[in-house]
């Protein structure tokens, strides 16, 4: 009996561990299906002993076997509740890993190259510099990519931890506004802000919001290639912050505009423009907005550009 | 002097690949995205093409599809240079008539080179 009790124990663990409610959960499925069957086949006895008639017997039967049916069911579900979640996470590491090969290779040749100058007798200093930024740059995209990667994971889990403190949005936008010009300036987009009114100080994850940001702008300046302007307004309504930016680049394939903020997801259409990227970054704006209490959207057409927007609660008074 | 065209939209990438064949004496265009590559490809007919995969307005596939037709341009050897590795690509590629594919990330420049080199050599021949 104490060793059942205990093995129910790990059962729950067990299924809690898989991250799935007990009804979806393969291992207890199974021990209840068990427990069908053997009273299935205990009850028939009883009543095929009691009852003379064998219609009876059947009917009982019948009704048990449906019950196994549904319980088969949803054992089918779970599993293929694992193995969609199996698929998803090979996916991950395959996106992933070209995400992280890319600049990897890029050191590579880069320090290849590097290495075979610093042997000749009279190394390019010039060109050097150039390659020892590209080294730096890399490196900064891996970084990137890896904090993408285990910011994804900390929503899948569902432990994203927000650590709040107070800021001025306005400033904020405005440092990261001038951070992306001379990137925008390179392909003719003009980054200007405006803000309505007073614009708060906001309590919230500084870190995240500005992740948001910087993604939202950098989407917008990235999809600009033809050049333009990407405005970005900062105002108050209905006592909710909220930040806007309007750019006036390709725009989203009306088919495409449903999933744009899944995992993974990537447009033919900004693959076309665009080719690096994981397609990870909206599906993390969109968790930070949400967890933060705030709510994000968008609105596009193809070939006008599009106008992304975030509303954050403001807590000021902590 | 020989020809080679590095279809590769990442800059990083075509500087260092580009330095390279140049100081061993090969003359190297460059094409950042697939529209361009071709067009550079069937206007200039080099000797040997180093192709990425992912690449904008037309990707390594629909460049390889499209060099295929063309008269002049479809014996070219073409390298698919690129970091990805799944098998549907591998087969595809091959499929469409890349001579070989080498993995970035796999490879140091001199032994890009060396292969350059053997598959220049056998298609001179």
């Amino acid at each position: 009996m104490a060793g059942g009790f205990v093995e129910s124990l790990n059962l729950k663990k067990t299924c809690a561990e898989y991250r799935v409610g007990l009804w979806q959960c393969p291992q207890f499925l199974f021990l209840v299906m068990g427990a069908v069957i053997i009273s299935a086949i205990m009850v028939t006895y009883i009543v095929a002993s009691r009852y003379e008639e064998p219609e009876i017997a059947s009917l009982v039967v019948l009704v048990l076997a449906a019950i196994l049916f549904a319980i088969g069911n949803l054992i089918v579900r779970a599993f293929e509740q694992v193995a969609l979640s199996s698929r998803s996470k090979s996916e991950f590491i395959s996106i992933m890993s070209h995400q992280l090969r890319s600049p990897l290779s890029a050191v590579k040749w880069q320090v290849n190259f590097l290495l075979s100058d610093a042997q000749r007798k009279t190394p390019d200093a010039a060109s050097m510099q150039k390659y020892l930024q590209t080294v730096y740059d890399q490196n900064e995209r891996m970084i990137r990519s890896v904090n993408d990667l285990l910011e994804v994971n900390r929503i899948e889990d569902n432990d994203l931890v927000l650590r709040p403190t107070l800021f001025s949005i306005e400033d904020i936008t405005k440092k990261i506004a001038g951070e992306y010009k001379s990137f925008a300036a390179a392909s003719n987009v003009n980054i200007e802000v405006a803000v309505t009114g007073l614009a708060p100080t906001i309590y919230a994850d500084e870190e995240r919001i500005k992740y948001v940001m910087e993604h939202l702008m950098d989407n917008a300046v990235r999809y600009s290639s033809m050049g333009g302007k990407v405005s970005i307004s900062i105002a108050v309504e209905g006592g909710k912050l909220v930040w806007k930016i309007i750019d006036q680049g390709a725009g989203i394939p009306p088919k495409d505009q449903k999933r744009i903020f899944e995992k993974f997801f990537r447009s033919d259409q900004a693959l076309r423009y665009q080719t690096e990227g994981s397609g990870v970054g909206l599906f993390i704006v969109k968790s930070i907005i949400k967890k933060s209490g705030g709510e994000v959207g968008f609105t596009s057409s193809l070939g006008q550009g599009s106008m992304f927007w975030f509303q954050l609660p403001i807590k000021n008074n902590v | 002097m020989k020809k080679i065209l590095f279809v590769e939209d990442e800059e990083a990438l075509q500087r260092a690949m580009g330095d390279m064949l140049e100081r061993a004496g090969y003359t190297v265009l460059k094409a950042l995205d697939g529209e361009a590559g071709l067009a550079m490809a069937k206007k200039e007919i080099p000797d040997l093409i180093l192709l990425d995969l992912v690449l904008p307005k037309k990707n390594g596939f629909e460049f390889l599809e499209e060099i295929k037709k063309d008269a002049s341009a479809k014996n070219i050897p073409v390298i698919v240079l690129t970091n990805l590795e799944g098998s549907a690509e591998v087969e595809r590629a091959l499929s469409l008539g890349a001579t070989t594919y080498l993995v970035k990330a796999n490879y140091k420049l001199d032994e890009l080179l060396g292969k350059i080199e053997i598959i220049l050599g056998h298609h001179a021949k």
